[in-house]
């Protein structure tokens, strides 16, 4: 049929493999039952060739960049001469190719004629899979064996027959079995949706060119991203940053520390100087550090790069085992989340010294994992999952963005009234707050609050957020962020919490997260007084804020021009920079 | 000829006049937009027409009218100054939208700004639980202190959107009273009115969406009606609706939300009527202009429907996984996929060796290389005219000349020889990769759903429509190409064939088979006295009155819903158990599995879709072509790829298709050029339509 130049069949080609993991996505996001995978978008889709190389992922989720690879080399060292048309498989084993244990990997061979042509791949996160803390999230165990059901690379079909065993086990152990099999339908669903629209392609091309094309869209990834990458200055830069704490041992801070090399056209990514891991559940495996490290990097390459090995191909990434970027057994991991997003603020700092001009100053500090487990009345169980942030640093060019998702998610908040419909809670609050985001020429995005009443008679709380103690960082002359807060019974006793806790909750007790303000970027003393009268007019700002970070003085709503000369000159004077400090973790002191 | 019946569809550059006289004469009409007021081309247009055809403005008896008016005052905010009323806690569900943005890995995506800024965003403490319970009243002083606030702020319309609203108004309703004695000519928005459904952000959008618009559009309508009536036309006039029915232009200016879409939603429902007239079948449609390429589906003589759109975000999001690119409008729609292709798109190479086309256009100024007006970046049309498709010459009959030299000299110099091809394979090249993308468009509307496109005609229109058609049906497997007549106005002949339709809904979230069926019953009884009262008023006798129930389900703890017909009549366990079963086998249509039947089953909505019906809906037809036995008026060099090489083609005027014609050859009309390929064969139908078919 085709018989034109390479260039165009190889186009076509590209666009049908992302409309495959696309569509095997919107497969996923329309039948989910559970929140976290219709607005959190927590799965990811890809597609494989015949060894398990990626060839396509789905727009789904960028944390789970360069999961696939790692749970298809698990299956293919287990089951290499034993993979069957028919089969299908799954894991959840971190120390097995999988990334925490709520995530089960849905992996399926393709078959043409008797021949394994590709593999169809989906990773969903499910709300709960067993383990001590409902939703099986919670960041204070100490152990995997207490974070749930621990399934090894093994197959769910074997040869279109169901591997009854496994479903009972599963069935057994996880506390919502409708829920979890209603989300394992998606995924095999959309595995199917691929298979189907694959083996179109392989009728209409031959299996062999199908073949070849594959391997040309992973080396075209590669050429596109080194060409990208030899265009930034060569270089080595790192950086350090703290998580506050693991939420066990309270208090004692973590510390993040990446080395990042820029040499032609490749990058090198090294995690030494990172702490050892740490008891409780924020420990990642080493496929996820380098989710992290693809995704910050990714960022930074202005060219539209397909998401493939041929990417990965340009970037190494190292971590010394036995430290919380490479855990070693029985490192639990659940919530783990915490630390990519951590790890991307620490990747961008490193970045922001290479290229100044792309890197924006620190976000939100990644998403707060809030869950709600139970039973009602009738013993029936009830469990309530949602990530929520949504704050953007400043950047070089313009502000923060205010409640968008953070870069390394692409997470839609869950409903309010679908929230309270399905759930014994209450939202009483979920809006921005004021004088939370640090000022800038650009400042950081401005943060939001999310208050949940408990409706049910009792329940059980887990909470994992970060960033109480250490401030997201400014950039270039930018102000830190003011720090994330969890407060119990806000209108009342008001309990300031820490950032990690699993607590009883009783029916009309509330609790209040209000996220991260982020960093400032650029010198607040040069943002245009007229953007400063308008945050304050927003609420966003207050005067006084506008007055001591800013420098500007307004007279009713207007800018007081010459007033705002003289603050600005004083500030300069008692800040008494001689040039603009490129990381600043507190606010400069001015005896304000 | 005693009565004419006017279709308007105003785009950006041009307004496309079609009337159609009661003794099936069609005329057709092409003129400038005149972008400082929009009503003014229209009425000069049609003062135009009577004159060169002799009529007389009193034979009108209806003007039917697309408009992009409503979305343009989105898309360049220039809506009124509006007002926002929420609830306490909640001032920002506008702005903080869903979190999620189109695209990945951008540090410089920048979110559309919210229509209404924070400092008009007002909250009342107040609030009412899921089950619709008051759990903590709204006093009529608090309610006065945040519409006098926005007063003192001069805004023009207030939109007024509560948690929890859907499952009980009354503190709206009490907002709406202050409102209405406050400030009794303030234009506002309720969501209990607009819209009573579940998910605040969604309702809240669309509320000041409405509330948004609603000022400019009523002045807008009074202006359109004003000069009518001055050039006296006395006539009806109807509005299109993004979900492809009409609406009286009252009930427009009440709820401006439901005509945002107007525009390119008249070439579906023209389509929709051709599939049932010259019996098609299913059809997928096909709509490309210059920088957009739309498609839509027609199944069953119904268009597709989506229950949400994003005005402006269609194009920027190039995935529907990726939303957030626009502004969320939860109405229902023409389910219409766009991608950002269009004979304006430019060919390059990327950093990677690969030839890409668009999403970047040369737009309406400079345009391609070949119209010679300073564009010197290759495009797709271009790469049409490279291969003897268009004519060399001139299009549009001879009023756009073409410079065929420049466009291949830059062509070869741009992008064959980089790529190592000479001008014509990588021209085929660049059409090829063209097709691939816009392929985006169709597979969102038929594979996504689950429908596989080679059971559907492809019936393809816009101005380069009937181009493009063959490379898509090549690449989908599509067997069969319908060209309707005049496809370059063919959205403003669909506007001729509407019905007048509207829609209503209700969130009730029960489970089908704990419900009482009364409780159903009495939700769509009440919506179809509404209904029918509306369709009175609209002048619709009963007999001429169409109602159907539809309602959106969903398997219980599952979060998005598919939308179902539903029986007429009393509701029963009976009538609620076909539902259920209706369900379960659109979920295995669209997702390949169902759940066991013991799983429980949601009704989330339930809805109602009221038509109003054509009462000369018979009479209609499609403008006739004086069949033409002559063979061909000319020939030219074409080229359709290697084996074949450059070859002579004859080059047919559609009314010569009275003959069958086998490919490759071209069909060229004033407005539209349409290629032939070779393995093919083009004839025309009894409706004027040329149908293009595939040898097996």
């Amino acid at each position: 049929m085709i018989e034109e130049a390479d260039p165009v069949l190889f186009e076509i080609f590209k666009n049908s493999m992302h409309s495959i993991a696309d569509e095997m996505a919107l497969t996923v996001v329309r039948t989910s039952y559970s929140g976290v995978l219709r607005d959190n978008m927590d799965f990811a889709t890809a597609f494989c060739d015949e060894e398990g190389t990626l060839v396509a992922q789905g727009l789904t989720l960028p944390g789970h960049l360069g999961s696939v690879p790692t749970a298809l080399a698990a299956v293919m060292s287990r089951y290499q001469n034993d993979i069957n048309e028919g089969d299908v498989f799954c894991l959840n084993d971190p120390y097995e190719g999988g990334m925490h244990l709520p995530d089960l990997f849905v992996i399926k061979p393709i078959f043409h004629e008797g021949h394994r042509v590709a593999f169809a791949c989906v990773s969903s996160h499910h709300v709960d899979t067993g383990g001590r803390v409902p939703g099986s999230n919670a960041a204070d165990s100490t152990e995997i064996y207490q974070e749930g059901l621990r399934i090894p690379p093994t197959k769910l079909y074997a040869e279109g027959k169901p591997n009854d065993t496994l479903f009972r086990i599963i069935e057994k152990n996880v506390r919502a079995p409708t829920l979890y099999f209603g989300d394992l339908r998606g995924q095999l669903s959309a595995c199917h949706t691929a298979e189907t629209q694959f083996l179109e392609v392989v009728n209409r091309y031959g299996r062999e060119i199908t073949m070849k094309l594959m391997r040309d869209l992973t080396d075209y990834a590669e050429r596109v991203a080194r060409a990208a990458i030899s265009k930034i200055p060569d270089g080595k830069v790192s950086f350090e940053d703290w998580i506050d704490d693991d939420g066990v041992d309270h208090g004692r801070p973590i510390r993040l520390f990446v080395t990042i090399e820029k040499i032609g056209d490749t990058f090198k990514v090294d995690w030494e100087g990172t702490a050892k891991q740490v008891k409780a559940a924020i420990n990642n495996t080493l496929s996820f550090t380098k989710a992290a490290s693809y995704a910050a990097i990714r960022c930074i390459l202005q060219a539209d790069i397909p998401t493939n090995a041929g990417f990965f191909r340009c970037i190494d990434v190292s971590a010394p085992k036995g430290t919380i970027a490479n855990m070693e057994l029985p490192a639990p991991c659940a919530a783990r989340g915490l630390t990519g997003f951590r790890m991307i603020d620490c990747l961008m700092g490193a970045l922001s010294q290479l290229v100044p001009d792309r890197v924006f100053a620190a976000s939100d500090g990644g998403n707060t994992g809030i869950s709600v487990g139970g039973y009602d009345a009738n013993r029936n169980p009830f469990i309530f999952v949602d990530f929520t942030c949504g704050t953007w640093g400043g950047r070089p060019w313009a502000d923060g963005l205010d409640g968008n998702s953070n870069i390394y998610a692409n997470m839609a908040s869950q409903p309010v009234e679908v929230i309270e419909a399905e759930n014994p809670l209450e939202i009483l609050a979920y809006e921005f707050i004021k004088d939370r985001c640090g000022a800038g020429k650009f400042r950081g995005g401005a943060p939001y609050c999310r208050e949940y009443r408990f409706t049910e008679t009792e329940g059980v709380l887990q909470i994992r957020a970060d960033r109480q103690r250490f401030k997201p960082y400014g950039l270039y002359g930018g102000y830190p962020g003011e720090p994330s807060v969890n407060i119990w019974d806000p209108d009342g006793n008001s309990t300031i919490m820490p950032p990690k806790f699993t607590e009883t909750v009783k029916k009309g007790e509330i609790f209040r997260h209000e996220v991260a303000g982020a960093g400032g970027w650029g010198d607040p003393l040069e943002r245009d007084p007229a953007a400063v009268a308008k945050d304050v007019r927003n609420e966003i700002v207050s005067r006084q804020r506008a007055f001591e970070d800013y420098g500007v003085v307004l007279q009713a709503d207007k800018v007081d021009e010459k007033a705002t000369q003289l603050k600005r000159a004083e500030i300069k004077r008692l800040r008494g920079w001689s040039k603009l400090p490129a990381v600043l973790r507190e606010k400069p002191n001015i005896g304000a | 000829m005693d009565s004419l019946r006017v279709g308007v569809d105003i785009g950006g550059t041009f307004t496309d006049i079609v009337l159609w006289a009661s003794n099936g004469e069609v005329i057709v009409k092409k003129v400038s937009s005149s972008v400082d007021d929009y009503a003014r081309a229209i009425i000069n247009g049609l003062d135009t027409v009577f004159e060169e055809y002799k009529l007389t403005a009193s034979m009108v008896k209806q003007v039917r009218h697309g408009t992009t008016v409503a979305s343009n005052a989105i898309l360049e905010r220039k809506g009124a100054k509006t007002g926002l009323i929420g609830s306490k806690g909640f001032r920002d569900v506008l702005e903080i939208r869903t979190l999620r943005m189109p695209r990945l890995y951008d540090l410089a995506w920048t979110k559309p700004p919210a229509l209404v800024e924070r400092f008009l965003r007002v909250t009342v403490d107040e609030r009412v639980n899921s089950a619709g319970d008051v759990v903590k009243p709204l006093t009529v002083k608090e309610g006065e202190r945040a519409v006098r606030k926005l007063i003192d702020e001069k805004v023009e319309s207030i939109a007024v959107c509560l948690i929890n609203s859907y499952a009980n108004p009354e503190h709206e309703f009490l907002l709406k009273s202050v409102i209405e004695r406050l400030a009794p000519d303030l234009p506002f928005s309720i969501s209990a009115e607009v819209l009573p459904e579940i998910r605040e952000y969604e309702r809240t959008s669309t509320t000041t969406i409405n509330a948004y618009v609603k000022p400019i559009v009523s002045e807008y309508l009074e202006t359109l009606e004003a000069g009518l009536i001055a050039s006296g036309i006395n006539a009806e006039l109807l509005l299109m609706q993004s979900n492809g029915g009409l609406t009286p232009v009252e009930t427009a200016a009440e709820l401006p939300m439901n005509i945002i879409e107007s525009g390119p939603a008249g070439g579906v429902v023209g389509a929709r009527l051709l599939a049932e007239k010259a019996k098609l079948g299913d059809l997928i449609t096909f709509d490309m202009g210059g920088t957009t390429a739309k498609a839509s589906m027609v199944e069953r003589g119904e268009y597709a429907r989506a229950d949400d759109f994003e005005v402006g975000g269609g194009i920027l999001a190039g995935s529907r996984l990726l939303t957030g690119a626009g502004y969320l409008l939860k109405t229902q729609a023409i389910d219409l996929a766009e991608v950002g292709a269009g004979g304006g798109s430019l060919i390059s190479i990327d950093s990677g060796g690969a030839l890409a086309v668009g999403p970047e256009s040369a737009g309406a100024f400079p345009g391609p290389i070949c119209y010679d007006l300073g564009g010197d970046k290759p495009t797709v049309t271009d790469a049409n005219l490279i291969l003897g498709y268009l004519n060399p010459h001139a299009i549009a009959g001879g009023s756009v000349k073409l410079n065929f030299e420049k466009t291949v000299t830059a062509f070869e110099q741009k992008v064959a020889a980089p790529l190592g091809l000479t001008a014509e394979q990588a021209a085929l090249g660049a059409r090829r990769v063209a097709a691939s993308n816009m392929i985006r468009a169709i597979k969102a509307v038929s594979t996504e759903r689950g429908r596989d496109p080679r059971q559907y005609t492809l019936c393809a229109f816009g101005g380069n429509g009937p181009m493009f058609a063959s490379e898509m049906a090549l690449e989908l497997g599509i067997k069969k190409i319908i060209i309707p007549p005049a496809p370059g106005v063919f959205s403003a002949f669909g506007l001729l064939y509407a019905d007048v339709e509207h829609h209503y809904s209700k969130t009730l979230r029960v489970l089908l088979r704990e419900v009482e069926p009364e409780l159903i019953g009495n939700a769509w009884k009440k919506m179809e006295s509404n209904a029918a009262d509306q369709l009175k008023r609209d002048g619709f006798e009963p007999k001429n009155q169409s109602l159907s129930r539809t309602a959106s389900l969903h398997y219980k703890g599952q979060t998005f819903e598919l939308t179902v017909p539903a029986e007429s009549g009393r509701v029963d366990n009976a009538l609620l158990y076909q539902l259920e079963q209706s369900f379960h086998s659109e979920h295995e249509l669209v997702y390949g599995h169902r759940a066991s039947d013991d799983e429980p089953v949601e009704l989330v909505t339930v809805r109602l879709i009221a038509k109003g019906l054509d009462a000369n809906g018979d009479q209609l037809t499609f403008p006739k072509y004086e069949p033409n036995n002559g063979e061909t008026a000319t020939s030219r060099k074409a080229y359709f790829g290697q084996s074949t090489g450059w070859q002579e083609i004859r080059v047919f005027s559609r009314s010569s298709l009275v003959k069958p014609r086998q490919g490759p050859c071209i069909i060229e009309e004033y407005d539209a050029t349409c290629v032939v390929p070779p393995g093919s064969e083009a004839v025309l139908n009894e409706d004027g339509c040329i149908c293009l078919i595939f040898n097996e």
